[in-house]
């Protein structure tokens, strides 16, 4: 006995895989059913929203060392961006978006900093949203969470984390987070790794038109609450406490800015099981959303 | 020798000018007559240099029928509960009063010395300014109270016996602040623990003169009278609350005046999550998400006060408390800080979630810190003041407070 039809239908199934569907972030080729890119771990959903809604996101990176605030920093924003309607409002497309401002916030309202953002690209959440202002376009932007360990090791060992490295060169504007507090305690760590990832960028596209040189670049001093004057001229405590990385942006970007966020009002730690852990006191936002907004205004989207 | 008064004298020079214009043209010696006219009128310059002729004619004041003067001026704007003026006239008692300091005058030690219009004035005034919050029960619960399973849930909680007290009806104004600074609250040290005497040169404003973070030159933002003062640290409130005769609140005297605990048939009092009941109502208060994202005054919102008429508990400002942070952990869930902290409760106006703004949520800061969204209200224990006139369920003096402990035992 023949089963004609389902040769039939397989043949089609077998036909669909011939057919290469390229990776939006990396644009390596993959199954027109996979989930994630098989080279860099980029959600396969941005590409089919490419292909079949002509929708085609421009990208934003927040990069900085481990610890720095990355998904707090991302999970906040994207929060506070769907809450408000105000003149600046972000609507999450496809459900895989709303997963980092989920993590970070069910997090923070049992007063807890989320967990660290695991190394495997594969558990990465990237944010895919578009972006509505009053008197302009709407804009498509994705925002991955970034590991800061994954990003340091592609930045000493390059082409270690590929997915870094083809989503930072395709990249349209970068926030660059770092730690305050670290950073006012003198701990000259998070002057050089701050530099070294200033110094990736610019190394990675270095097209005098369209490199790094030219691109917007907002560095923003987190933790503001636990040093409160890092708030009142940011760029000053940037040449204060950051000497290199504030020469660095002077003599290699000529598009930067610096901004102070907080977004716990004060911390301390618990011990547990596996050592001290930092826990926020209470939750209130400061700053959040002022690096982004001119990030977007000097992208031009 | 006789003196002429100021007055006699002017009206003679006034009026000598015509009289030798006239005696100049009448005897057709003018220029003698306008010279003297002259020298008239420069002494009257000289003896008045700010005196000005009043041609005007005098119209008479309007009376009413008793014959008395009506006042046509504007009838004075209806005045918030927290800012009230003395005139340099009023009696101390009333000075007092109108600087919101009649707590002092019912001091046991002072009430004694004071006539009966002056204490019934003061303690109109308290009542005014302050609720009453009764003595009893209040459940306090951990900040990780939450993370307990049901059978554990006991060890999150304890239960405090509170006595009764009274509370500031609203957290305490820049107006009413900018009274302790002018009257030299800053320069006044026995107000201050001796311990933080060295720290307290240092508590400038903008401009470096006295007074909270945010001030310039002593005073308070332009058209922010009574929105409650924030950037004063822990001292700053402590040291205003004793030159205001009050002190601050304790952490569940704080709570029992927000969460209104009633006792039941059951192990632990009924108590509500927000002054107005269990519920959220965001336009009651003034937490992130109205985004006003400053302070408000602190009259508005009237419908977020208690069960005891103590207004705008939760939102606009953090308020200090005299506790210390972390109190009510239990053991191996503390939180560690790198200095102790104090406790600060109700949220503010960039409180994020809403369950930090409930009246079980403690946050901490550091006593020294002077954040632009910390404030604070003070407080009165019954037994600190002589009320002539008691009422039921308010405590007289320390020996009924005193009486009536006897008589629940």
């Amino acid at each position: 006995m023949t089963t004609h039809g389902t040769l039939e239908m397989d043949s089609y199934r077998l036909a669909a895989y011939t057919v290469p569907c390229p990776c939006y972030i990396c644009g390596g080729g993959n199954n027109f059913d996979a989930e994630l890119c098989r080279h860099c771990h980029a959600p396969m959903a941005l590409a089919h929203q490419a292909t079949t809604q002509k929708i085609h996101p421009r990208m934003v990176a927040a990069i900085g060392p481990s610890g720095a605030g990355k998904t707090v920093y991302l999970g906040m924003l994207t929060d506070m961006l769907s809450r408000q309607v105000d003149d600046l409002q972000m609507l999450a497309r496809g459900a895989f978006s709303i997963k980092l401002q989920q993590h970070a916030m069910a997090a923070l309202s049992r007063c807890e900093f989320p967990n660290k953002t695991p190394n495997e690209p594969d558990r990465w959440n990237w944010v895919h949203c578009q972006v509505l202002r009053k008197r302009q376009k709407p804009a498509e932007l994705i925002m991955p969470d970034l590991a800061g360990e994954a990003l340091l090791e592609e930045v000493d060992h390059p082409n270690t984390f590929p997915v870094i490295r083809s989503f930072l060169a395709k990249c349209s504007g970068v926030m660059v987070l770092v730690d305050a507090p670290n950073a006012e305690s003198g701990q000259s760590d998070e002057d050089f790794h701050t530099m070294k990832l200033i110094s990736y960028l610019c190394e990675l596209v270095t097209d005098k038109r369209n490199g790094w040189a030219t691109r917007p670049v907002s560095l923003i001093f987190t933790k503001g609450d636990q040093c409160e004057n890092c708030f009142e001229d940011p760029a000053a405590f940037a040449r204060r406490h950051t000497p290199g990385l504030y020469q660095q942006c002077r003599e290699r970007l000529k598009r930067h800015r610096f901004f102070a966020v907080g977004v716990a009002g004060q911390c301390g730690f618990r011990n547990e099981a596996h050592g001290r852990v930092h826990v926020p006191l209470r939750v209130e936002p400061r700053g959040i959303i002022e690096p982004f907004k001119w990030l977007l205004q000097e992208m031009g989207t | 020798m006789r003196r002429f008064p100021n007055w006699t004298l002017n009206k003679l020079l006034v009026g000598a000018v015509p009289a030798c214009v006239l005696l100049g043209v009448a005897t057709g010696h003018w220029t003698v007559g306008a010279g003297a006219a002259a020298a008239a009128l420069c002494a009257l310059a000289i003896r008045n240099p700010n005196w000005r002729p009043r041609w005007k004619w005098q119209v008479a004041e309007p009376t009413d029928e008793n014959n008395q003067t009506v006042d046509w001026s504007p009838p004075p704007a209806p005045r918030p509960p927290t800012a009230r003026r003395a005139a340099a006239d009023d009696s101390l008692v009333e000075q007092m009063i109108a600087q919101g300091r009649e707590a002092l005058l019912l001091r046991p030690q002072i009430a004694a010395n004071l006539n009966e219009t002056d204490l019934a004035s003061a303690q109109v005034a308290l009542d005014e300014a302050m609720a009453i919050v009764p003595q009893g029960a209040v459940n306090m619960r951990a900040r990780c109270y939450d993370d307990f399973e049901e059978a554990d849930a006991p060890r999150g909680e304890r239960l405090v016996q509170v006595e009764g007290f009274f509370l500031d009806r609203f957290p305490v104004t820049n107006a009413q602040y900018q009274l302790f600074v002018s009257q030299g609250g800053y320069e006044q040290m026995s107000l201050w623990d001796e311990s933080i005497w060295p720290a307290v040169l240092g508590f400038t404003d903008e401009t470096g003169q006295p007074g909270p973070r945010l001030w310039q030159q002593s005073k308070h933002p332009h058209g922010k009278e009574d929105h409650p003062v924030v950037g004063v640290c822990w001292y700053e409130a402590a040291a205003y609350a004793r030159w205001a005769g009050k002190r601050l609140p304790t952490d569940p005297e704080w709570v029992k005046a927000g969460c209104w605990p009633v006792a039941t048939e059951a192990n632990k009092p009924v108590q509500r999550k927000y002054p107005w009941g269990d519920a959220m109502d965001r336009r009651l208060v003034n937490l992130w998400g109205n985004g006003v994202n400053d302070t408000v005054a602190v009259t508005a919102s009237p419908g977020s006060g208690s069960v005891g008429g103590v207004q705008q508990l939760v939102g606009n400002v953090w308020e200090w408390t005299s506790s210390s942070f972390g109190t009510w952990e239990p053991t191996g869930r503390k939180v560690e800080t790198a200095a102790p902290l104090k406790s600060i409760r109700g949220g503010a106006f960039d409180t994020y979630f809403d369950n930090q703004a409930g009246c079980q949520f403690q946050s901490g800061e550091a006593p020294l810190a002077r954040k632009h969204n910390i404030g604070f209200r003070c407080c009165l224990g019954f037994c600190d003041v002589t009320l002539s006139s008691p009422s039921p369920g308010r405590g007289t003096s320390a020996a009924a407070a005193t009486e009536r402990e006897e008589v629940h035992a």
